[in-house]
């Protein structure tokens, strides 16, 4: 452990440990109540109705969405870049925060991890189901096949994202689960003997509390977080390959890793604020998830958001200053064209909406936060629909140019998508603890009995 | 060289092989006529003599589709006809075939045809028809009852022959023709003029300024795979002085795209053009001068006194006997829509006691035709048309792949038709059934060898050719002035100066009606408007502005007291006091389209309110004055407030961008050049090694923009090669048809009067193809011989690939597209892959060809020779805008055209090196970019 300044303000204050342990588990060991049945309810419910979507799809073929000749992906895609992007943010306060000893991240970081993990579910829906043939899914990957000696094509970026988001998934799922050990079996311990026990003891694989234990544990979460942290900045920039290494004007860009990067981190850090404002609330957490944990969210949303700003602005410029027809014309269509109104809600809730953050007084206010957050995610799947959609829709043969409009099969999937994912969230607040616990311990204010700076 | 006298060597060439092989069916033909249908299907057990299973032959025979008598080779596999091919040897042809004679195969497999006679709209057979018919026409005999037999034009010989013998036996028996899409005035005029009734042929290979009134030649007009043929010959600027060519014409047709003067004319005011041109005024007029007897005035206009004064000016100019021949004249309009006139008044007054009617359908064309008052119909139709529901005996003929025949379009050449597959049901040549009711039976081939066969020899040749050339006696038809010509009387032809000029006109793939059976051809996008699966009424954009409509709109047109609510159409080039309207829609034929296209929650039926494909505007037609008249004046739109979305597989026109989203220079995509043409291209060098050098082969293919026409004969071509599924209306209006070659049509210049450019786009595959890389399955690879072959079993559907192909050439399949009708499903081409859902697919550059080419050289032990291999898209070419060769052979004729001045490459910039090389548009003199 660390040393601490005792001038340094505690980040949550005027808990005891033991009343940590008592309300992190609490919630789990008694009934659930009204509010999270009523929430619970209602998002499975959208969850079956994408899920009915889905199925329809499936057996129909790809043609029940909106897609056409020249528009290929549009709610497909861009639903995954999105989802893909909200895991980001889970990753990057896990692993790099830790690494950058930022302590304020107990609070938070086994909900965003759990997020992260939820998320990539949600993405890794897409790459299957928008596939013609999704029952053929598994050929993406190079396994020893009975099919001659064919195997995948190593140049596509979509081999590639087949790689980084299965390593994604992989690393940030064992990640979680050890950092998640010491409080199952703090869980297990609490629990009274029966099948919930049982279970418990098994996931915490047999976890002593020794002091050799906490070694190992931390020697392995470190390494973790060290092996995650690349992964933060590799996912995001192999998944915008998938546009930046093809030829399409307006996708084929060098800025994209960056741009995506920093876009995946603004639109999950701004879910970790969306869910971290419902969690505290839902399971009376207010101690533990401060008003200071939201003011440092906010700051680096718009850190982030302002980065975001910045390359719209330098990906006009290139347009302006790269001389080729075809790039100029693609940028003045997203500002001018048929979907200049998806392009100036991105641009109004990315770059406009986020720089009320510089006001403290808009940092503490949690309905203005709460709706900020919700806002910059709404902005983040308008940019993977504006860059999906306005750049495929007019390209080089006016002959081709199209227009897209999704159909009702399209819009379930992508509010399954989201029933989905507060499902598995409710499921996870239920059922694990949801900070952690061990973790939060660390920044007690205990050796400052007297509460004084 | 060693290759030349190989070939030398080598046996029977093409044509030789062609013609033993047309031999053998023809004797196969004649010897198995009529034995009891087979029952069950069964493999050969012992080889079938000169057939070898799995290969396929090709006998020639003749597209009856319309009535211009083009030369076709079918192409027969086990059996089978599965597709028609141009005939390269024939004299009218030339080896083109339009986009309806590439669909007619279609109608064979066609599981509504009527399979055997019907009576009272009761399944029959012939023994109870030819009694009862026989019984009644005995009757009329006897009573000298009137007897009118309506046909569109007999270009047979045999069978205009069996009719005249027929109609002998009555007391009162005529026949009278008329053609839907009627150029009778041009006869008429020529009566007067040079003392016979006949349409002259006109030779545009031979003319250097042609002036067109309103013909739509390359479209429609009496013969225009013909015309087509020569009018690209003409105009070929290698040649050094292409054919000028001038259109006046209200609407925009095909030909018009084509003009290096196009003005925009309402019909009122052709007269006054033609007038100024004769007087040598205006450009049209001078360089008509100029090319003295190597000058064409054609006009297309219903109204006798303008055909005589473009024959006048024909007369003038020295063009008869040079561009326009009329002593050898055409025979492919025969109607004379007086007579028809005269029938109707007969008709009306109860006056006909028997009315058979071949190859129309009056009830379509004109549905006020009193034609339950004739005392009985008979119909000879393939299909329950309007005119057959109303029938009391059908007596349906056989489709053309199941007759044998002849036809003599032009004088001089009869084209023979010979019969590649035993009739699939009960049906009946109407040459034999006229004579059995004439009491004297007797069947086709009888009447063929009687006609032709002089010697067994001669009549083998003459049916593995196709056609005869013989010498005709020349009829001497010399001008004289013609006596001063009553003006008309009544409303004959006069155009109002108020309200709309409407417009009647035909698409070139749907022309009057007759194939509206046909899926393929209610599909393919019309060549200038784009639009599929619907007629709609055609508005200059500056009438659609003052009238407030878009396109969609539904507005009602009406003149005098009909009318039809159709969707508007903004046409730039339209004349705008013009209202053009496709006839041919409405059709009863159509109403089979109602489940067409994949069904699911979002889709919206093919047919509309009415049940059918568009609507009929035949109720518009005036018969008036002796002549079938398309356009007439007063006519007045209304808006609705109604609206259709069409079917419009292009939404974009032009190669600039949206004015508000800035000045940008056009899009070099289509490029222009003058003449004389540059003769030197720069050759493309790379500093990069050829990492991937082609040894062998390197596949290639020259699409001469100059020459192409947009007449989308090539789609229809690759969709019955490739098995090209049809998807319906709301598909296509979904931007997913699946045609693997699409027509572009850029417009640049004002709207009022903007050029046009055609460009045939398709795969292609290029040398660096950006699909290929992109595909995580590796299910788009590259050939050693430069194809981008597509494995569809391989393919899992990430549709990557499209979106990275700058040319958006590839084609999914969003759906299972249905193949239920296992009938039609015989058309299929059993070389070419069934796709299933949810793969990719794409032009192959006719992989099978390249394969069967290389096989049957292979196993006659020669090398592959250029012009071996022909896509579908090229052998169908009636222009002969697409050569398909061997890139890396420098002597081939593509490797000369990719060379050549003209030559450039869509997108070269980007560098995917596509294997398509673009000839440039040589358009009259100006040296300017399509913008």
């Amino acid at each position: 452990m660390a040393e601490y300044s005792v001038l340094t303000r505690p980040l949550i204050e005027g808990k005891k440990l033991a009343q940590v342990t008592e309300d992190v588990c609490a919630p789990l060991e008694r009934r659930a109540g009204p509010l999270w049945w009523g929430a619970f309810l209602a998002s499975s419910a959208v969850m079956l109705a994408g899920a009915a979507a889905v199925a329809y799809q499936v057996t129909m073929g790809v043609g029940v969405w909106g897609l056409n000749t020249t528009v290929g992906w549009a709610f497909d895609i861009t639903n995954f870049v999105f989802w893909i992007g909200i895991g980001h943010a889970g990753t990057l306060i896990s692993a790099i925060l830790f690494l950058l000893r930022q302590r304020w991240r107990t609070s938070v970081n086994r909900a965003a991890e759990a997020m992260t993990l939820i998320a990539v579910m949600c993405a890794g829906l897409f790459p299957v189901i928008h596939l013609g043939r999704p029952w053929l899914a598994y050929w993406i990957f190079p396994y020893p096949n009975q099919r001659g000696p064919l195997w995948i094509n190593f140049r596509s970026p979509l081999a590639w994202d087949a790689f980084a988001i299965s390593t994604y998934f992989i690393i940030s799922a064992t990640f979680w689960y050890v950092g998640l050990l010491p409080d199952l079996a703090t869980a297990r311990d609490r629990a009274q003997p029966g099948l919930r026990k049982k279970l418990l003891a098994l996931a915490s694989l047999g976890w002593s509390g020794s002091y050799k234990t906490w070694q190992r544990h931390e020697t392995v979460y470190l390494l973790l977080a060290g092996l995650a942290t690349p992964l933060v900045v590799s996912v995001h920039t192999i998944v915008s390959w998938d546009f930046a290494t093809a030829l399409v004007p307006g996708w084929h860009a060098t800025i994209f890793p960056p741009y995506f990067v920093a876009g995946a981190i603004f639109s999950g850090l701004a879910m970790v604020i969306t869910l971290m404002i419902i969690a505290r609330k839902l399971m009376r957490l207010e101690d533990y998830i401060t008003l200071r944990h939201i003011d440092v969210m906010a700051r680096l949303v718009l850190t982030t958001g302002s980065l975001v700003g910045l390359a719209y602005l330098t990906e006009f410029f290139t347009a302006f200053y790269s001389g080729n027809p075809y790039e100029e014309f693609v940028f003045a269509n997203r500002a001018m064209g048929p979907y200049a109104w998806a392009y100036w809600t991105m641009a109004a809730c990315n770059v406009a909406v986020p720089q009320l953050f510089w006001f403290r007084r808009v940092r503490a206010s949690l309905p203005a936060v709460f709706t900020i957050s919700i806002l910059v995610n709404v902005g983040m799947w308008f940019e993977r629909f504006v860059i999906i959609v306005t750049s495929l829709h007019r390209d080089f043969l006016p002959a081709n140019w199209a227009m897209y409009t999704p159909t009702v099969i399209e819009v379930a999937t992508l509010a399954g998508t989201f029933g989905l994912f507060f499902t598995l969230f409710l499921l996870f607040c239920r059922l694990l603890p949801v900070i952690a616990i061990a973790e939060v311990k660390g920044v007690l204010s205990y050796g400052n009995r007297e509460g004084k700076r | 060289m060693e290759r030349d006298w190989n070939v030398e060597k080598a046996g029977p060439d093409r044509r030789g092989f062609l013609k033993a092989a047309g031999f053998s069916f023809g004797i196969l033909g004649l010897a198995g006529c009529r034995t009891a249908p087979v029952e069950r299907a069964m493999g050969f057990v012992e080889h079938p003599p000169g057939v070898t299973p799995g290969k396929s032959y090709y006998y020639a025979t003749t597209c009856t589709a319309c009535t211009a008598g083009c030369g076709v080779l079918a192409k027969v596999r086990d059996g089978r006809p599965i597709k028609l091919e141009g005939n390269p040897g024939h004299p009218v042809s030339r080896g083109g075939l339009c986009a309806v004679g590439q669909a007619s195969i279609l109608g064979l497999y066609d599981s509504l045809r009527l399979k055997q006679p019907h009576i009272g709209g009761q399944a029959a057979g012939w023994e109870r028809v030819d009694a009862e018919l026989g019984a009644r026409l005995e009757a009329i005999r006897k009573s000298g009852g009137a007897v009118r037999f309506l046909s569109r034009t007999v270009t047979s010989p045999t069978l205009r022959a069996a009719i005249a013998r027929f109609l002998d036996g009555f007391a009162d028996g005529r026949q009278v023709i008329y053609d839907p899409l009627s150029c009778s005035a041009i006869a008429d005029a020529h009566e007067r003029t040079h003392g016979v009734r006949a349409i002259p042929r006109y030779r545009f290979e031979r003319a250097a300024v042609i002036a067109s009134f309103d013909a739509d030649f390359l479209g429609t007009w009496i013969s225009p795979v013909e015309f087509t043929a020569g009018y690209s010959r003409a105009r070929l600027p290698e040649s050094g002085h292409p054919a000028w060519h001038a259109q006046f014409e209200g609407r925009m047709s095909l030909t018009g795209t084509k003009a290096d003067l196009r003005v925009p004319t309402s019909y009122g005011e052709l007269e006054a053009r033609m007038r100024e041109a004769a007087a040598g005024e205006g450009e049209t007029g001078r360089r008509l001068r100029a090319a003295r007897g190597r000058g064409l005035v054609v006009c297309g206009a219903q109204d006798v006194e303008l055909q005589m004064l473009a024959n006048r000016m024909n007369q003038e100019l020295g063009n008869y006997g040079n561009t326009l021949d009329i002593e050898r004249p055409s025979f492919q309009k025969q109607g004379r829509d007086a007579d028809l006139e005269r029938l109707m008044g007969e008709l009306e007054a109860g006056k006909v006691a028997a009315l058979f009617v071949y190859g129309v359908n009056p009830a379509y064309d004109f549905p006020s035709a009193p034609l339950a008052k004739a005392g009985m119909l008979v119909s000879f139709a393939e299909r329950l048309d309007e005119t057959a529901r109303l029938a009391h005996y059908c007596c349906p003929d056989h489709h053309v792949l199941e007759s044998w025949g002849d036809a003599e379009p032009v004088a001089g050449v009869v084209s023979l038709v010979q019969p590649v597959i035993r009739p699939l049901g009960t049906t009946r040549a109407a040459m034999e059934s006229l004579a059995l009711w004439s009491g004297t039976p007797r069947t086709v081939q009888e009447a063929l060898r009687e006609r032709y066969g002089q010697t067994q020899e001669a009549w083998e040749q003459a049916l593995a050719a196709g056609y005869i050339e013989r010498e005709t006696p020349v009829e001497r038809a010399a001008y004289r002035e013609p006596a001063q010509s009553q003006p008309l009387q009544g409303d004959g032809g006069s155009l109002e100066e108020t309200g709309f000029e409407l417009a009647l006109y035909a698409k070139p793939a749907m022309l009057d009606g007759s194939p509206a059976y046909n899926p393929w051809l209610h599909e393919l996008p019309d060549p200038v408007t784009k639009v599929s699966w619907d007629n709609y009424a055609c508005l200059a954009p500056a009438a659609a502005a003052k009238l407030g409509v878009a396109d969609g709109d539904v507005v009602r047109v009406a003149c005098g007291n009909e009318a039809v609510e159709l969707p508007a159409l903004v046409q730039p080039g339209q004349h705008e006091r013009v209202v053009a309207v496709a006839l041919g829609y409405g059709s009863r034929l159509s109403s089979r389209f109602a489940g067409v296209g994949p069904r699911w929650i979002g889709s919206r039926a093919t047919v509309g309110e009415n049940g059918l494909v568009g609507r009929n505007a035949a109720a518009l037609l005036r018969l008036a004055g002796g002549a079938l008249r398309y356009t007439r004046g007063g006519a007045t739109l209304t808006r609705t407030g109604r609206q259709i979305e069409l079917a419009c597989t292009q939404d974009h026109h032009r190669l600039t961008v949206p004015e508000k989203l800035g000045a940008h220079p056009p899009r070099p995509i289509v490029q222009e050049t003058g003449t004389p043409v540059p003769e030197h291209h720069a050759p493309e060098r790379d500093l990069w090694p050829d990492d991937h050098p082609k040894r062998g082969h390197y596949w290639g293919m020259a699409i001469d923009l100059n020459a192409c026409t947009g007449c989308s004969a090539c789609v229809i071509a690759c969709q019955v090669e490739n098995n090209i599924p049809v998807v319906g209306r709301d598909e296509v209006r979904r931007k997913r048809a699946m045609h693997w070659i699409r027509i572009d049509r850029y417009y640049a210049g004002p709207q009022e009067n903007p050029r046009v450019a055609h460009q045939p786009m398709m795969c292609q595959q290029c040398g660096n193809a950006p699909c290929e890389t992109v595909c995580p399955v590796l299910a788009t690879v590259h050939s050693s011989e430069g194809l981008n072959q597509q494995v569809y079993n391989r393919c899992v559907g990430t549709r990557y690939c499209a979106n990275n192909c700058p040319y958006k050439a590839r084609r999914f399949n969003w759906f299972e597209y249905a193949r239920e009708d296992r009938l039609a499903n015989m058309v299929m081409n059993p070389d070419v892959t069934v796709r299933s859902r949810g793969v990719m697919e794409k032009c192959t550059f006719c992989v099978q060809r390249i394969q069967e080419a290389r096989i049957e050289a292979r196993r006659k032990g020669v090398p592959l020779a250029d012009g071996d291999i022909q896509p579908a898209c090229q052998q169908s070419c009636p222009a002969g805008a697409i050569v398909f060769g061997d890139l890396n052979d420098p002597e081939s004729r593509v490797s000369r055209l990719v060379r050549g001045g003209r030559a450039y490459r869509v997108l070269e910039e980007l560098n995917v090196r596509p294997a398509v090389a673009y000839l440039k548009i040589a358009r009259g003199g100006e040296d300017q970019r399509h913008g």
